[in-house]
């Protein structure tokens, strides 16, 4: 199904450029080029499901699905057109290409809030749990596979998985949802629990990614 | 029966899938694996599409391919078999059994990193088995990715003789998922030798009728609509429109021009009861199409009713930089002329590897995933090695051009044939065993013979484009108004498109840009269509530009006043007065390069310019970027400015001879299983910015290719980049396999999630945090 373009988070993707405090004025410009092509070229595209809890290895997963009935495994991807700008762009305007890259990986996790809500709107008076995706916790990243099957991404969003479970369009995200009858405890989510506590760069530099 | 009358409607059936899962095959369970464990329950399947109508039925093998077989415990051959005995048990005599065969789950590249010829090897495995089992025809359906669909049709028609359908699935947008609209697809499918080519799932049938109609304007084979029925519902997956909904959609698509009609995802045997029985007794008469010949990539259609123009650039003759890449193998050179001549206009990208000594096929083969991977414009195949213009014609991605045939019979007997086989059009030229007629009439007749035989081989007409050859007007001063007269000839006499390497005019006179776009004023006049010519020179693309107004072919001038004042908007940037180091600073490329060229005119030292000025200009950019007071796309901006006037410089060694020594070579790669590579393009330009020779093996790369490559360039220093933990395990097998063959390199790793603490575990030599870094490890080392 076809998203329409939320509009860009323009702090995250500076986030993700590395740039702290106020941007100088030609990364400004840069980034609205950027977005302007995104906003362009690219067409979101998102798939959901509503689904008895799965079965997916790992505890971190069933911990964060405590008390769901329910669960929403969902996919969002910007689409191969997204790709054919970096492609373009990094045998041109390197500076553009990067540029480019962290704006599509913001616009990317503006549309997955962008296909929450609209996933919410099915469950009225229900309450969800914040998203978790393949690589969060110890639920490993070839759950992706799965998550490509169960949805029919392939068929319904052009989504797939390459052989190292990497998802393709690259700018794609799969995650789940648990859905409640009861409200849940507020943000079981943190570093104390992620994987990637020791690598990520975030963390590093005493920020947080979000989850 | 085995030949498909297209005279009559074929009554296809519906969906497999639909019915598996609601006769309780678990959602994401691989139903293909049912012709082996529950044949009878397929069988009971296709009875009951029989019995509701439908004449020909798709076997049960959607997904049996090796990709997505892999790990089931069972081979494609095995699976296809029973698939298709299961349909044949059916169908007995008078129903037809297709062998299906969908998309292979991976993206091909540019999009993802399965090759073209591990796709058709794939394909080939799943049509030889299926013609083993016996089945009647081929269907290729759900295809999304244009060259996908031509590695599928390529590996039918190399593998047996029976028909073969193509269907791709549309948005409602009318684009593939993978951007492949109706033209490209027609042009494609069409000039390869599809035998019926359509639409299928993705939409319900009201969305797919003006898609259809639209296709039914661009190709004249006969039309394939296979509905879903309806758009699924996204909580339950459930499909909307009923049977008899369904069937009267289904009229309406009959009603413009398809003839081979069924059901996909969401239909039953109720749909193709209904659909069968709401049709008229015979399809719609489609009247045969005359359509200008056009070319395709497989996102883009360019037809040829206008002019068009050939850029030149990737061609080794007398261009040294090019000659060293193509020897180096540096393949991002290509792709970067392959950009800036789309960005300067150009339709159609001519592609020449000839070099002496080198290997002909084996570069064409990247140089065209090189240049497909960066543009959408058609290409044109340069070679006069038969081997390397079909290792060419297999890998594009669309239909090109052949440059060249002539009228030598050795010529037109070796290429024709590969034209025909892979659907190009084609170049001749106007020489044969005598060498090239002085006269026009004479290379008239030359085209003519061509032509003659190109139809001979079932070549159309249309895609047959002549070109009557320019010569040095230097030497053959008569002669240039020869080549024009026959241009005019051709076009009046044979109704041709026609051909001319425009710059060929000038070779030995000064001031080479006057002659040559004076020249292509009188060729244009004279009916030249398609100028080869160098498109960054903007005299040249002026000169189409103003032609094309004076012609009349750009409306209103529209195209004209954009292009101009695109220009006026590049011209006001920056007036204050700058030196080549700000201007590194500041990342203005135009700018650097212009202050070099003055510098080294106003008798500079190069190398002072080298070492006192740029790379000072750049440690200074470097330092501000590792105390965060700059940012990565401003490091990248004066990276290449910087790139312009080392540029600058490189043309002055070309011309006076010598030049800066290069120090590495620096092998860099992003390890295998990761398709992240921007991190390692970044410290590719960083590092090329410095002075070192870098070969890029792009990412994905295999752990033995990177060996294979440290070794052959006596490497002394490997960068190798990982994004994701996963790919960290390919970078420690690289690094182990580095440190097995003794090979005396060091090796410095970098990546989102990699810490200098994981780096020195895996045995990396240096860790850098990011392309500064790179640099600081690469000085240390290499000077």
């Amino acid at each position: 199904m076809i998203l329409p373009c939320p509009p860009l988070d323009r702090s995250e993707a500076l986030r993700y450029l590395g740039v702290r405090g106020k941007a100088p004025d030609d990364i400004t410009a840069l980034l609205e080029r950027a977005e302007a092509l995104l906003c362009e070229k690219v067409k979101p595209r998102y798939v959901w499901r509503a689904v008895d809890p799965p079965d997916f290895p790992g505890e971190d997963l069933a911990r964060h699905l405590a008390g769901c009935r329910t669960a929403v495994l969902f996919a969002v991807t910007l689409g191969q057109e997204s790709e054919e700008l970096f492609r373009r762009a990094q045998s041109g305007d390197m500076a553009l290409a990067v540029t480019l890259d962290a704006a599509a990986s913001a616009l990317t996790e503006n549309c997955c809030d962008l296909a929450e809500t609209e996933i919410q709107k099915a469950f009225p008076d229900r309450y969800f749990t914040f998203r978790f995706s393949p690589g969060y916790g110890d639920l490993p990243l070839s759950v992706q596979r799965d998550m490509i099957r169960l949805l029919n991404a392939e068929r319904l969003i052009g989504l797939t998985v390459s052989p190292s479970d990497m998802l393709l369009p690259q700018k794609s995200v799969t995650a789940i949802l648990g859905v409640s009858d009861a409200e849940l405890p507020k943000a079981r989510q943190g570093c104390a629990l992620c994987r990637m506590r020791e690598q990520c760069q975030y963390r590093k530099a005493g920020e947080h990614c979000g989850f | 029966m085995s030949i498909v009358d297209f005279n009559r409607f074929w009554i296809l059936d519906g969906a497999m899938g639909t019915m598996l899962q609601a006769d309780g095959l678990p959602l994401g369970d691989r139903p293909e694996l049912l012709n082996l464990t529950d044949p009878d329950r397929i069988t009971a399947i296709h009875r009951a599409y029989i019995e509701a109508g439908a004449e020909i039925i798709y076997t049960n093998t959607f997904g049996a391919n090796g990709h997505k077989l892999a790990n089931t415990g069972h081979t494609p051959q095995e699976v296809i078999s029973a698939g298709v005995a299961a349909a044949k048990k059916a169908a007995g005599d008078t129903v037809l059994t297709a062998l299906d065969i969908g998309p292979i789950g991976e993206l091909l590249e540019p999009a993802g990193t399965l090759l073209f010829e591990e796709a058709y090897r794939l394909f080939a495995e799943q049509v030889t088995a299926g013609v083993e089992a016996g089945c009647d025809l081929i269907v290729i359906e759900t295809m999304s990715d244009l060259y996908e669909a031509k590695a599928a049709l390529l590996a039918a028609k190399e593998h047996c003789s029976l028909p073969v359908f193509v269907t791709l699935s549309f948005e409602e947008t009318g684009r593939t998922f993978a951007g492949c609209g109706v033209d490209s697809m027609a042009v494609l499918l069409g000039a390869l030798g599809a035998d019926a080519i359509g639409i299928n799932c993705s939409l319900g049938p009201r969305e797919i009728r003006p898609i259809l109609e639209k296709l039914a304007k661009e190709t004249s084979l006969p039309l394939i609509v296979k509905a879903n029925a309806g758009l699924p519902d996204p909580a339950t997956g459930a499909y909307g429109v009923s049977a008899e909904e369904f069937a009267n959609e289904m009229a309406a698509i009959a009603d413009c021009g398809a003839a081979i009609l069924g059901g996909c995802c969401g239909t039953t045997p109720e749909y193709i009861r209904a659909l069968k029985n709401r049709l008229p007794a015979a399809p719609v008469k489609r009247t045969v199409l005359s359509r200008p010949a056009a070319l395709c990539t497989a996102t883009r259609t360019v037809r040829l009713n206008k002019i068009r123009v050939i850029g030149e650039r990737i061609n080794p003759t007398g261009k040294k930089r090019m000659q060293q890449a193509l020897r180096e193998g540096d393949f991002s050179y290509l792709r970067q002329q392959a950009v800036s001549q789309a960005e300067a206009g150009a339709d159609i990208l001519d592609i020449n590897v000839g070099l002496p000594g080198i290997d002909e096929v084996e570069t064409i083969r990247r140089a065209v995933r090189a240049v497909q991977s960066v543009t959408d414009l058609p290409l044109q195949i340069d070679s006069s090695e038969p081997a390397a213009i079909e290792a060419a014609l297999r890998l594009c991605s669309g239909k090109p051009i052949v440059n060249s045939v002539n009228g030598k019979q050795e010529s037109l007997r070796t290429v024709l044939p590969l034209v025909k086989k892979y659907g190009a059009a084609v170049v001749g030229l106007t020489l044969d065993e005598n060498g090239i007629p002085p006269t026009a009439e004479e290379r008239l007749a030359i085209a003519r013979k061509i032509l003659s035989a190109a139809e001979e081989y079932g070549i159309p007409k249309e895609d047959v484009l002549i070109d009557c050859l320019t010569l040095a007007v230097s030497v053959q001063q008569k002669e240039a108004g020869e080549t024009l007269r026959a241009v005019r000839m051709v076009r009046e006499e044979l109704g041709l498109q026609t051909v001319l390497g425009v710059s060929n005019i000038s070779f030995g006179l000064p001031e080479r840009v006057e002659i040559n776009r004076s020249f292509l004023t009188l060729a244009l006049q004279a009916g030249l269509t398609l100028p080869i010519l160098n498109p960054n020179i903007p005299a040249m693309m002026d000169t189409v530009a103003a032609f094309r107004v004076l012609s009349g072919e750009d409306a209103g001038a529209e195209a004209y006043l954009a292009l101009m004042a695109s220009r006026t908007e590049a011209e006001k940037t920056e007036t204050e007065a700058l030196t080549l180091p700000h201007a590194v600073e500041k990342g203005l490329d135009t700018h650097a390069a212009d202050l070099c060229r003055a510098a080294l005119q106003n008798g500079d030292d190069p190398f002072h310019l080298i070492n006192g000025v740029l790379i000072p200009a750049l440690d200074r950019v470097g330092d501000r970027f590792g105390e965060g007071k700059l940012f990565l796309p401003q490091l990248l901006r004066s990276a290449a400015a910087a790139t312009a006037a080392f540029g600058v410089l490189q043309e002055h060694f070309a011309k006076t001879g010598g030049g800066a020594p290069t120090k590495g070579p620096i092998v860099i790669a992003t390890v295998e299983g990761d398709i992240h590579d921007i991190g390692k393009n970044i410290v590719r330009v960083i590092l090329e910015n410095y002075g070192y020779r870098m070969i890029d093996l792009g990412r994905d790369v295999p752990v033995q290719t990177v060996v294979d490559a440290v070794r052959e360039h006596k490497a002394p220093l490997v960068g190798l980049s990982a994004l994701m933990t996963t790919t960290l395990k390919s970078m420690e097998k690289t690094i182990r396999a580095l440190h097995e063959a003794e090979l005396p390199c060091k090796i410095f790793v970098g990546g989102a999630v990699l810490t200098p603490e994981y780096a020195e575990e895996i045995g990396a030599d240096y860790y850098a945090k990011d392309a500064k870094a790179s640099v600081d490890i690469a000085k240390r080392l290499l000077g």
